[in-house]
């Protein structure tokens, strides 16, 4: 009997354990697919000045946006075309182009607030690119 | 000095202050000895002098009451910079600044902003041109002073010694050892590379992309920096205000 119900015991806790595992698994992380939500590495445009960070999964996973929310119409499908564009600057975002389309202050945070949260600086590029790292490397001072 | 190296150090505590009598006592012989020494010599002001500076408008000294003219200022609007470093750039070509070296720096902190969430925050840092400069106080040469029209901290190459006790003295790290000159170089505000030749702005204040760096008078109430900081609405603060070294580059969100 007291054996009996040690078991059922061992039995329910190994029960949670599994349907805790199975339930909290995929709410923790749910597996980044590049084919539906876009490159995982950061587009990091470092034109016309260095630099500014864009991640495809804070839009797409996270905002809910899908691909032709902005392409081919805002941005062009190969990662660094819109820096090459001579209107690739704050005032065009200000008028509704780029990124400037959905961050207008509605849709999301206005183009002329909270500049640092894309614009990682020199500091923030050296990092993304490892550049840090071998510059450190190297010095010998 | 590196502040890295400071904030290593072990932090002394409060238990082993002073008594109120011995602070006193100590007061007194640090009066009697500023006496003597005309009060030249660093850490002799006494802390009510020192915060004697934060009146009523803040750090900003009330109009009027700016020692030098034209009393030149730096005003950093913070929260639009955004580490392009086009500044530095700007700065070490203007000023011939080597590899190692640097007149200004952008720092970096990252502010909580709770619910996990967190923002950074680039700072540009340069010399002070403070009113009451530690760096000057402590040079035993006079190679390094004020000048005395319009305040700038200026070097005399010739003179300096290279004992970087003004390094040491400097509450901001603005200054280097150029091993070129073989003297510690700073920030001027461009006087010998710009303003001298009629530009109204310092390098880095004419490269800013983002109109961070406002440069200008404060004897002038007509200029853009003047008028920055003398908006009642605006919170206007300096770095280290409790140095008592009365800087003149002041900071604000705009």
């Amino acid at each position: 009997m007291n054996r009996g119900k040690k078991s059922v015991i061992v039995l329910c806790g190994l029960l949670l354990l599994a349907g805790g595992v199975a339930f909290a698994g995929p709410q923790k992380e749910e597996a980044y697919d590049e084919s539906t939500y876009g490159p995982a590495n950061p587009i990091i445009w470092t034109k016309p000045l260095k630099a500014v960070v864009f991640y495809h999964k804070t839009h797409t996973m996270g905002a809910g946006l899908s691909c032709d929310s902005c392409h081919d119409a805002l941005f062009e499908m190969a990662a660094g075309t819109a820096q090459e564009k001579p209107d690739f600057t704050m005032d065009s975002l200000y008028k509704g182009k780029y990124c400037g389309a959905c961050h207008d202050g509605n849709m999301a945070f206005a183009s002329n607030t909270r500049c640092t949260t894309c614009h990682v600086g020199v500091k923030g590029y050296n990092r993304l690119t490892g550049a840090d790292a071998k510059k450190s490397g190297k010095a010998g001072h | 000095m590196k502040i890295s190296e400071l904030e290593k150090l072990n932090n002394e505590g409060a238990e082993h202050l002073p008594s109120e009598e011995r602070r006193r006592f100590l007061q007194f012989g640090l009066a009697v000895t500023g006496v003597f020494l005309g009060g030249s010599v660093l850490s002799l002001t006494s802390a009510r002098t020192a915060q004697g500076q934060v009146g009523p408008m803040g750090p900003v000294p009330p109009a009027g009451k700016f020692p030098y003219k034209p009393h030149y200022t730096m005003v950093m609007r913070q929260n639009r910079c955004i580490d392009c470093e086009r500044c530095m750039e700007a700065c070490v070509k203007t000023n011939q600044v080597p590899s190692y070296g640097y007149r200004t720096k952008i720092l970096e902190q990252v502010r909580p902003l709770g619910q996990g969430e967190s923002e950074r925050v680039f700072m540009p840092v340069l010399c002070n041109q403070c009113n009451r400069p530690p760096c000057v106080r402590v040079c035993p040469t006079t190679a390094t002073y004020k000048d005395k029209t319009n305040g700038i901290v200026m070097m005399d190459y010739k003179r300096c010694i290279g004992c970087k006790t003004c390094m040491a003295a400097c509450p901001y790290n603005a200054r280097y050892f150029k091993e070129e000159n073989r003297a510690v170089d700073k920030c001027n505000f461009c006087i010998d590379t710009r303003l001298a030749k009629g530009e109204t702005k310092t390098a880095c204040a004419a490269a800013c992309p983002a109109g961070v760096r406002i440069f200008g008078d404060l004897t002038d109430p007509g200029s853009e920096a003047y008028r920055l900081i003398h908006r009642p609405e605006k919170i206007v603060w300096v770095l280290r205000p409790e140095t008592g070294a009365m800087p003149n580059v002041f900071y604000m969100n705009d």
